[in-house]
């Protein structure tokens, strides 16, 4: 009843003000203080546009994109910001924590008593999920938000259901601007991949089982004099969770869906063949030797310089940037993808990288208690997902960064050819396509961005997988499940990567896999999973 | 430790009138050494604010602690953190490393400074001794994170030591993934980067003794290895036996930054400190209460071990810290 009048007297004031503006009679300072009501009345009548009109600016805290770093010191230096700064009408003040110690300030910063307005995170990361953020008090549910000030958002995901129901938690609240892949093709971004020169040299072809890898690894090693043939990036989850050949044997290190429950990889038998057959290949020399202490800077030089044969990377940053770099030395140099291989010859495989729609990673940008102008802060991160946020973010400027041909986006040579830096690092400084952020990535992106023909072979290759069938949806346990579930993984989580590693150096014979498994039982793994189900349950029910 | 001019204490507590309360004493002895007070006052500040004031905060570690509440809003848990430490099936073994990373650490590293300042003493030739001394001493200023990275590259297959090792016809091997060895590259380098720095105090210790002493050694027919026994050793033993006390108050402070650079997934067995495994559960995953109960444990520790260190030293040497 309350509210109801006093919706009434807002209305009324705006019809008087309205009057009054027509009667000429501009009454600027006047009714400032009866009017909370009023202006926010005045604000959902009025249609908005952009750019906004305030004088407010925001701190964002982010992690830098490596491609970003590599060229500016701050997202706020690139021409991205620039031109959202101009279009958005709103000014942010980007805070970036140091490079390869994200997490640990990330954690440091919840500890200060003014948090940042927005903060760009990867939420699901949060030891206890999205929910746990929200509760602690960290950042604020989104629902009235978004009704309030994002139409662009609520459109999209009107037109989007599956989305919908991805960005929720089970109590139905969002929590962030998520990073949305716009497309099939942009759901696996890495693979196998391999020295196609070496390759035809040696009259081999592209392996696609175990024991075709073998073979090749091994005639990369005695003809070709690799030290260490296959080398990868190992200390990345990403990479080590979708090791290919983990894949061929169904072997998943995390969680996964089997048979539409969710199990624990890391103790099932396939996991333990795989390691195995590592273990027999690092003996034989056919893994680097130096695997768990390898940094991307090393695995790219030993690609390119011969020392390392075959890799698991991402198609831009890894086969992208080190066939640049190889074909410098060597203009023979040549990698091209594999699929993601299987045991038997013939098969399709059932398993490789491959995303949600909402990939539950980085760049996913929250609102924060501590903010004070949410609509600002909703406003902006809103613009992304509006169709000319949507060119902006994921094309950038037109005449500059992108120029229209036959209706289609189409990068300018700033981008694809610059001759001082890589393809990735030229479109870091002005568009977000190639890494994260809040807005829905384009197609139309992976299509040029790969401009060399056996990226976009491999690409093809590397989506063919049945991996749909096996990835969890972003399922969001409980605040008190998160708890108990973050104090076991932290336990299960040290004991896993060890031993896996000790598995594959040798360090740790395989009779052990018995104690293993029984040790990581002993922890509280089936608890685990008896209250990740129960999750599962609650999405699936959404 | 007493700073400045001894105070006619003797004098003041003679009368009983308003001017021997305890304020006119301080303000008396506050006259009297006025230089002094200024002199101490920055290290005091230093260790009010970095080293008591945060004490406070170390009663989370009895809370279920949440930042966006702060201390006063959060749950009270009692000894859950310490238990949970207890029970965790880290709990043996990190203690374990930690100890025998410090004993290995006192064998091996203690004595290193002292030969090494030792040997210098013996040597006649001044620019040597200089030069050895400085080249010994530079490593402690380059950055930790430059020595691991050199340490890495030293240690992978493809390394210095790994083409030492060819050269004599072993096989290459990483040796920095082998648990079995990382002990023994930890002590080795930090000897490697703290021998000369180390050696400054016992060098000061040394210079200190009596030249008459030896003349007087010389002259009953002691050769210099006797000297060394009889007139050197005596006369720092004070010295290296506070040090001794000191660094048996830390046998449980292994230092987290050199770990987490160093170790890896295959090492923990042996690499994983109390100090790393507080870096990894409370930073890197957030359970601030978890963590600082397991900090205020090893604290304790420590501070036991330093008592009983002194205590021990003052019955058989009649040298302690307080």
């Amino acid at each position: 009843m309350r509210k109801s009048l006093k919706k009434l007297g807002g209305l009324l004031l705006v019809c008087s003000m309205v009057g009054m503006s027509l009667a000429g009679c501009s009454q600027k300072e006047g009714e400032k203080t009866a009017s909370d009501t009023a202006s926010e009345a005045v604000a959902e009548n009025k249609e908005f546009s952009y750019p906004m009109e305030t004088d407010k600016t925001l701190t964002y805290w982010i992690p830098l994109n490596v491609n970003v770093s590599a060229n500016y010191g701050n997202l706020g230096e690139t021409d991205f910001y620039k031109n959202l700064h101009e279009q958005s009408g709103i000014a942010v003040e980007y805070k970036h924590p140091a490079l390869g110690q994200e997490k640990e300030q990330f954690n440091l910063m919840l500890l200060d008593e003014e948090l940042p307005d927005i903060v760009e995170w990867e939420w699901f990361g949060y030891e206890g999920g999205p929910q746990k953020a929200i509760d602690d008090g960290v950042i604020i549910p989104l629902n009235d938000v978004f009704d309030k000030y994002c139409p662009n958002i609520k459109a999209y995901l009107k037109d989007h259901p599956d989305v919908d129901k991805m960005i929720k938690t089970d109590s139905g609240d969002y929590y962030c601007f998520p990073f949305i892949r716009g497309g099939d093709l942009l759901l696996t971004s890495m693979g196998p991949m391999l020295r196609g020169d070496w390759l035809d040299e040696l009259g081999l072809e592209v392996p696609k089982t175990v024991d075709e890898w073998e073979t090749v690894l091994t005639a990369f090693k005695e003809k070709k004099g690799a030290t260490g043939a296959f080398a990868y990036w190992y200390s990345v989850p990403d990479l080590t969770n979708n090791n290919p050949f983990a894949c061929a044997y169904g072997a998943r290190r995390t969680f996964y869906l089997k048979d539409g429950k969710i199990a624990y990889g890391a103790i099932e038998d396939s996991y333990k063949n795989y390691l195995q057959k590592m273990s027999e290949w690092m003996k034989a020399g056919l893994l680097d030797p130096d695997l768990a202490t390898l940094t991307n800077d090393q695995v790219a030089a030993k690609i390119t310089s011969g020392a390392a044969g075959a890799s698991f990377a991402w198609g831009g940053s890894g086969m992208g940037n080190w066939t640049k770099a190889g074909k410098e030395t060597n203009p023979d140099f040549r990698l091209v993808g594999a699929p993601y291989p299987t045991l038997e010859a013939g098969q399709k495989p059932e398993m490789g990288q491959r995303d949600n729609f909402y990939p539950g990673g980085l760049g996913c940008a929250a609102i924060t208690t501590s903010c004070k102008d949410v609509e600002v802060a909703a406003r902006l991160l809103d613009y992304g997902y509006s169709e000319a946020g949507h060119v902006l973010f994921n094309f950038g400027k037109e005449g500059v960064s992108y120029e229209m041909k036959d209706g289609k986006y189409v990068y300018t040579d700033l981008l694809l050819n610059n001759p001082d830096m890589s393809i990735t690092h030229s479109m870091a400084g002005h568009v977000r396509a190639n890494y994260n952020g809040p807005f829905v990535q384009d197609e139309e992106y992976i299509l040029q961005y790969f401009s060399l023909d056996e990226q976009k072979e491999a690409l093809k290759l590397w989506s063919d997988t049945n991996m749909k069938k096996y990835t969890i949806p972003p399922i969001t346990p409980n605040a008190e499940e998160s708890k108990e579930i973050a104090k076991v993984m932290t336990e299960v989580n040290t004991y896993r990567d060890e031993c896996t590693l000790k598995f594959i150096l040798g360090t740790m014979d395989m009779s052990e896999w018995d104690n293993y498994v029984s040790t990581i039982k002993s922890m509280g793994i089936d608890k685990v999973l008896e209250m990740e189900n129960a999750a599962l349950e609650r999405y699936n029910a959404r | 430790m007493i700073f400045g001019k001894p105070v006619p204490l003797a004098s003041v507590c003679k009368g009983d009138n308003m001017k021997n309360t305890i304020f006119s004493k301080i303000k008396r002895d506050l006259k009297l050494n006025k230089s002094l007070y200024i002199l101490v006052l920055p290290v005091l500040i230093f260790y009010i604010i970095f080293h008591y004031k945060p004490m406070y905060g170390a009663i989370i570690a009895f809370m279920d602690y949440n930042p966006r509440l702060g201390i006063k809003g959060s749950e009270w848990v009692g000894f859950a953190q310490f238990i949970r430490f207890f029970n965790s099936p880290y709990f043996v073994r990190i203690l374990r490393n930690t100890v025998l990373l410090s004993v290995y650490g006192i064998i091996f590293g203690f004595p290193a400074p002292i030969i090494l300042a030792l040997l210098l003493n013996e040597l006649k030739q001044k620019k040597f001794k200089k030069t050895v001394q400085t080249a010994t001493y530079l490593t402690h200023f380059i950055s930790l994170v430059v020595v691991t990275g050199i340490i890495k590259e030293f240690t992978q297959s493809t390394g210095l030591i790994n083409d030492i090792i060819e050269f004599f016809g072993g096989t290459r091997t990483s040796l920095i993934q082998n648990p079995g060895l990382y002990r023994t590259i930890y002590i080795t380098s930090d000897i490697w980067q703290e021998i000369g720095w180390g050696s400054i105090i016992y060098l000061a210790a040394l210079s200190g003794i009596d030249e008459q002493l030896y003349e007087a050694a010389s002259i009953d027919g002691a050769n210099r290895w006797d000297k060394l026994l009889h007139v050197t050793l005596p006369g720092i033993s004070t010295t290296i036996i506070i040090m001794l006390i000191l660094r048996l108050g830390q046998i449980l402070g292994s230092s987290y930054e050199k770990t987490i650079l160093l170790y890896n997934e295959a090492t923990y067995e042996t690499a994983d400190v109390i100090a790393s495994y507080i870096y990894r559960v409370g930073i890197l995953e957030r359970n601030w209460s978890y963590s600082t109960a397991i900090g205020l444990f090893n604290s304790f520790i420590n501070f036991i071990f330093l008592i009983v260190a002194n205590k021990l030293s003052k019955k058989v040497s009649e040298t302690s810290l307080w």
